[in-house]
């Protein structure tokens, strides 16, 4: 039976595009077959992180205004053969998206692949419904700052009240992906910690995800950071196990430094 | 610049990126013009007829709001 995971946040910036990238990878590597969907419409950005941005011809909206068919759109990922994408449209806007259109197109993807990986433009902006509505699953992607924590928490309480799921009466699984975070200033005592955000947010955790330069080279270059053996690359292939509903145990990426310990 | 790069050429991932995103900005701006190529030629007819010169180059460039079209004529 295949899963759709919405990948969403409460504002923009926070990573999600990057997380749906190397969770999708990270999948495929586990032998799933899987497809990744833009659906952030007139603000194509996964297509550049994939690396696939050449390989374009049609896109999502194409697909479901029926110009050409799901396979002619479907672009196989270079590396990673399990992986399919299909970018989002650039020239449209967010309102072009209708509901059953979006429902045949995810229906269309369940008969072909095990997960869809569905990334969702940010919480408040038209399009997120649309995304977040068919979902089995939402990870929500959220850094340690205020204004991240706020937005995702309104974010959450949409989730609840717009899914098909909510609607009859079900729940969407939510999990929380912490990104961004820098140790040395939780350790300081100057950046939120894990508990901090879970105990706001009050949701699961799925993921903790360290700042790390090597995201931006790999985005630089159109190669998923999940190919190295950076920290976050760990990061993001614990988050796939746990997807795969196995246990691992989370990272401490708040080590307190010698000197905090003396001086505490 | 540091001495590493002069030396062996820029080969850092920032250099790919901005290849990678000229590359597609060019194609996104660029305006499709069916009478391009029609509309070339005749300038490059009018432009000899007056100068010397035989080389046009034309741009199409375009931002949200507005289509250009720039025309380049290199005078000998």
């Amino acid at each position: 039976m295949a899963e759709v995971i919405t990948i969403t946040s409460g504002k923009g910036g926070v990573g999600k595009s990057t997380c749906t990238a190397n969770i999708a990878v990270g999948l495929a590597q586990e032998g799933k077959k899987v497809v990744a969907v833009d659906f952030d419409i007139g603000l194509r950005n996964l297509d550049m992180i994939l690396g696939l941005e050449n390989r374009i011809v049609y896109d999502v909206v194409d697909v479901m205004e029926g110009r050409c068919n799901l396979k002619q759109a479907l672009i196989n990922d270079k590396k990673a053969k399990n992986l399919f994408f299909l970018p989002a449209s650039q020239s449209k806007d967010k309102n072009i998206l209708d509901k059953d259109k979006v429902k045949h197109l995810i229906e269309e993807l369940k008969k072909d692949f095990d997960y869809i990986l569905l990334d969702s433009p940010a919480g408040i902006e038209s399009g997120f419904e649309h995304a977040i509505f068919w979902a089995d699953r939402a990870l929500v992607v959220v850094t340690p700052e205020v204004s991240s924590v706020r937005d995702s928490d309104r974010v959450i309480g949409i989730m609840d009240a717009k899914s098909d799921k909510a609607k009859n009466g079900q729940e969407v699984q939510k999990h929380i992906i912490i990104n961004r975070i820098k140790p040395e200033l939780v350790a300081k005592g100057e950046m939120l910690n894990t508990d901090d955000v879970l105990n706001i947010l009050a949701l699961p955790l799925i993921g903790l995800v360290p700042e790390d330069s090597r995201v931006v080279s790999a985005t630089n270059t159109g190669e998923p950071v999940i190919y190295t053996n950076s920290p976050s690359a760990i990061s993001y292939k614990n988050i796939t196990q746990r997807i795969l509903g196995k246990e691992v145990p989370f990272q401490n990426l708040e080590k307190k430094g010698f000197f905090q310990r003396l001086f505490k | 610049m540091s001495i590493f790069s002069k030396l062996f050429g820029n080969n850092k991932s920032a250099s790919t990126a901005k290849n990678r995103l000229s590359l597609m900005l060019a194609h996104e701006r660029s305006v499709n013009i069916p009478y391009m190529e029609d509309m070339q030629r005749e300038i490059l007819e009018v432009v000899k007829k007056y100068t010397k010169s035989s080389q046009v180059h034309i741009k199409t460039d375009s931002n949200q709001n507005i289509n250009t079209l720039e025309v380049e004529v290199v005078l000998g």
